[in-house]
């Protein structure tokens, strides 16, 4: 029997499997657990019915959030904002509504969209440098505040610390000494200015051991997550669809 | 017994009594009246003293600050106030409506509810169980925007000796002066792996993250495309940039476009090099990973910001034999680009290469700025740390005040 | 190839079926492992807990499908939390699928589809005056920091389109010195970084963070500072939260399969290192 017709006999058998399972299981768990299975297919080898599965999931998801923020932006906030603006200043008459100033972000979302104009595209910068800026802007006090001068303020303390009963507590005093020592060399791994060579060069390599340090606990961390999530998902195929478990 | 013994029993009698009565205490807290109905009521509490009301200062205008003094049932360790209730009114007369509580011991409230240039009036009532007194009404006060929020003075300060710096650096680099930038491993294999997709006449997958231009990462991950850009229009390689948002395709489609033109390849240049996918995350992952696969390419670069899907691009890339470089400021991320790729740019190095390829002074002299920042944060921690250690071991009061001065510097930054 | 060579060069797909053998198989025993609550867990479930009946709750959830089995028990348990001890709670999301995960969250506390009169444990809540909806807005932590102004203005109606002014929760609730508690279910941008430079920052605000294990390494300085209240991290803290609230849910169930798959890392991680040494030195020394 040529490999072919073997893959005629296992797409067949697959769908008369799956059509079983969603007429018993819900059609819509098993759409779910048809396209989990044809992602998962891509840890075996790239095949048709991952690239079937990719493309369905790029599609929608591109599908989606166009027609989300079509609803969220364009007619939640730039046409129900300007017809709020109109009924306050015109129908009620009770004067300047904050909500006009949506027609000016609209008018540089339009901006954006001249980009597809050779000659008048470059006023989508204009559009570009107040995104650029305002974030700039925002992040510059938010930023700077919350994760840098709060934590600078949270690092100095005496490096040892004592128990309620004002034993010296070496758990403590261990650790406040390696949180100082770690951010002063991770500081000094960052500093471009000066090669690393010599003493600085020494704390710089301290700090680099210390960021491999956060780093490996950090991955532990999303290995944790990431199983997490695998977890998730073969409890949605054994349980939910297959409802082998309760 | 005589009539003197009798007048002095009954003086003595009545001097006690009165002596008994002096010496009861002042009505108990929680002693009990009784009204002519027969119910038991709770006695009211004494009402808050000295009440005031002030705009609060450097605020956008839209809250007042109440004050008061204790009231005289407001005692540590008594549980017979319950708190502070503020009401507020816009004429003296009322309606007065409750804008705010406070709990016992308090003896302030800011009404972050207030209307600029609007008279408001507010009389504190002390609360107890079932009864209340209240202040006399204060007022009129009213809630003003002020100009400068000296809360934030110290970042002030701060921010103005890095933003100095970087200005400083930025006109020593555009008037000629070299700056000086160290080394980054990882740059210097740049060329190489450019070349070595040239050899295998595979294509060059550059990923400018997940994240849109107003992402600082991205800018940078876009700074290097145009530098990498012009290498691969000189060797003649082919490039694919799949992107996650629309605004990014654009910015890289300009940059990649620019730099054929520099590198004198203007016909070599098509739109199709940079695409979008989707802006789902998982969906952009996907459509990458299939990219991998199919087209091979031999060098992979993830310049920019990436969330989750790093992992599965590193691994894919690595599974396809790609040389990989990788550059990123997401912490999280960073480990995975470490494990799974040959070079990784570890957070602010990504914003150094950019610096470095461009050679923009703006860019240079950020870089050179910030690091004047870093010193102070150096200088910052490892001296507080020093004196207030020393202060506790030695017990010098000088340096332990010294060294929670500075800490309470830093602290004192509200917003 | 020498038997350690051939070790370290295992076909990945070897090691991705012992991962999913780990994985699933604890689904099916009914054994359940002890959890120890971390700090970071205990006092945010300290500073939830001192809430008094009738508090508001806002509840924002910043995630989507991809990150439900490690933030759906979170949400689960938190619901069940305000429903248990009469907190009123208010749901937004920054993330568009949030609001919808929210409310199947809710659901499954119920057991049954949401309406707009629930009863729960004899308890009869009305929708707008014990919980509200109010969606999901985009624009990331500029709406937090719009929040911190104005909430009717950050959000003018809930997720049905009614207007705050009738919804009797709202009432009175201008911006977050009206809010006594919020927690944060975020898994990425924008989350519990922004909630806590632009709400807690900016405008005091009392924040529980709750995080894919992802996230968490880089929100437990937030915690050493007290700009957190406390921190749920991916599934183990769900799980503790979960314990903490007197629940055993999704979370609690799935630590057995969690503790599996670490262990089959591990050895592998063993292995593969003990494989590179030994095998590389036999390797140099033919």
């Amino acid at each position: 029997m040529n490999n072919r017709v073997l893959a005629y006999i296992v797409v067949a058998v697959g769908i008369a499997v799956f059509a079983i399972l969603a007429a018993t299981q819900g059609f819509a768990v098993t759409m779910g657990a048809f396209f989990t299975i044809g992602i998962f297919s891509f840890l075996y080898k790239d095949n048709p019915y991952y690239k079937f599965s990719e493309a369905v999931f790029v599609g929608i998801s591109a599908g989606y959030w166009f027609v989300s923020l079509f609803w969220q932006n364009m007619v939640s906030k730039l046409y129900m904002g300007i017809q709020a603006a109109y009924n306050t200043t015109f129908v009620e008459h009770a004067g300047w509504d904050d909500r006009w100033m949506m027609l000016l972000g609209g008018l540089l979302g339009l901006f954006m969209l001249l980009r597809l104009f050779p000659k008048i595209g470059w006023l989508s910068r204009w559009s570009l440098a107040v995104i650029v800026g305002a974030t700039a802007g925002l992040y510059f006090i938010n930023y700077f505040v919350s994760n840098g001068i709060i934590q600078l303020g949270a690092i100095i303390a005496p490096l040892q610390s004592f128990t309620e009963a004002g034993k010296l507590d070496w758990w403590g005093t261990i650790s406040q000494a390696l949180l100082v020592a770690g951010t002063l060399s991770g500081v000094v791994y960052f500093y471009f200015s000066k090669e690393h060579t010599g003493a600085f060069g020494g704390v710089a390599k301290i700090g680099i051991w210390t960021l491999m340090l956060t780093f490996g606990a950090s991955f532990g961390y999303t290995v944790m997550s990431r199983m997490s999530l695998l977890i998730g998902r073969m409890d949605y195929l054994v349980g939910t669809w297959l409802g082998l478990i309760r | 017994m005589t009539l003197i013994r009798r007048l002095y029993c009954i003086l003595c009698l009545v001097s006690g009594v009165a002596l008994l009565a002096a010496s009861s205490p002042a009505q108990e807290a929680d002693s009990v009246l009784i009204d002519t109905a027969g119910v038991e009521v709770t006695p009211a509490p004494a009402p808050p003293v000295n009440v005031g009301a002030r705009d609060t200062p450097s605020d956008e205008g839209y809250s007042i600050t109440v004050f008061w003094e204790l009231s005289a049932d407001d005692r540590p360790g008594e549980d017979f106030v319950t708190g502070y209730r503020i009401l507020r009114a816009e004429t003296p007369e009322g309606p007065f409506r409750e804008v705010g509580f406070s709990s016992v011991g308090a003896t302030s409230y800011t009404d972050a509810s207030t209307e600029k240039k609007t008279d408001y009036y507010y009389r504190v009532e002390t609360q107890a169980d079932g009864a209340s007194s209240s202040s006399p009404v204060i007022g009129p006060v009213q809630s003003t925007a002020q100009w400068f929020n000296f809360n934030l003075l110290n970042l002030l300060i701060i921010e103005g000796i890095i933003c100095l710096a970087i200005l400083y650096f930025i006109y020593s680099a555009k008037s000629g002066k070299k700056l000086f930038l160290r080394k980054i491993a990882g740059l210097e294999a740049v060329d190489e792996a450019i070349g070595r997709a040239t050899e295998m006449g595979r294509p060059i997958l550059f990923i400018p993250g997940i994240q849109d231009m107003d992402d600082v990462q991205t800018i940078a991950g876009i700074t290097i495309l145009g530098r990498i850009a012009k290498t691969i229009a000189q060797y003649d390689c082919r490039l694919h940039v799949p992107v996650s948002r629309s605004i990014v395709m654009t910015t890289a489609r300009e940059t990649v476009k620019e730099a054929y033109l520099s590198a004198g390849r203007p016909d070599a240049y098509s739109d199709d090099f940079v695409n979008y996918v989707t802006d789902e995350q998982f969906g952009y992952v996907a459509a990458v990973d299939g990219i991998m696969v199919r087209e091979k390419p031999a060098t992979c670069f993830y310049l920019g910001a990436f969330f989750a899907e790093s992992l599965i691009m590193a691994e894919t890339g690595h599974s396809i034999k790609a040389i990989q470089i990788a550059g990123t400021a997401m912490p999280a991320q960073l480990p995975f680009f470490v494990a799974a790729c040959d070079y990784t740019l570890i957070g602010e190095e990504l914003f150094a290469a950019s610096a470095y390829l461009s050679n923009e002074p703006r860019q240079l002299g950020s870089l050179k700025g910030q690091d004047v920042g870093k010193v102070i944060a150096m200088v910052f921690i490892l001296l507080p740390v020093i004196v207030l250690t020393l202060g506790a071991i030695f017990g010098w009061e000088f340096a332990t005040r010294a060294g929670e001065f500075v800490r309470d510097w830093f602290r004192l930054i509200q917003m | 190839m020498n038997f350690w060579v051939r070790l370290m060069t295992i076909d990945r797909r070897i090691i991705f079926l012992f991962v999913v053998i780990a994985v699933t198989i604890p689904l099916f025993l009914n054994i359940s492992q002890e959890i120890v609550v971390s700090t970071e867990v205990q006092t945010g479930f300290d500073a939830f807990s001192a809430l008094q009946p009738g508090a508001r709750v806002l509840v924002a959830c910043d995630y989507d499908p991809p990150s439900s089995p490690e933030l759906q028990p979170m949400a689960v348990a938190t619901f069940r939390y305000c429903l248990d001890h009469d907190l009123k709670f208010i749901i937004i999301g920054l993330w568009p699928q949030g609001p919808q995960q929210a409310n199947a969250a809710f659901e499954t506390v119920l057991g049954y589809p949401i309406s707009d009169t629930i009863t729960y444990n004899g308890k009869t809540l009305i929708y707008g005056r014990d919980w509200v909806n109010l969606g999901f807005q985009a624009g990331n932590e500029l709406v937090i920091q719009r929040m911190g102004s104005s909430i009717p203005a950050a959000f003018p109606r809930d997720y049905r389109g009614t207007p705050l002014e009738d919804l009797p929760l709202m009432q009175g609730v201008q911006n977050f010195n009206n809010i006594d508690f919020v927690m944060n279910i975020s898994a990425g941008y924008p989350g519990v970084y922004e909630w806590v430079q632009f709400g807690v920052d900016r405008f005091g605000v009392r924040l529980v963070g709750g995080t894919t294990a992802v996230q968490a390494p880089l929100i437990y300085p937030y915690y050493g500072s007290g700009q957190l209240l406390g921190v749920l991290g991916g599934l183990k803290g769900a799980a503790e939260f979960e314990g903490l609230v007197g629940v055993s849910g999704k979370a609690t169930q799935f630590m057995l399969s969690q503790s599996f798959a670490h262990v089959i890392v591990i050895l592998f991680i063993i292995v593969g290192n003990v494989a590179y040494f030994v095998g590389g030195r036999k390797q140099k020394k033919t």
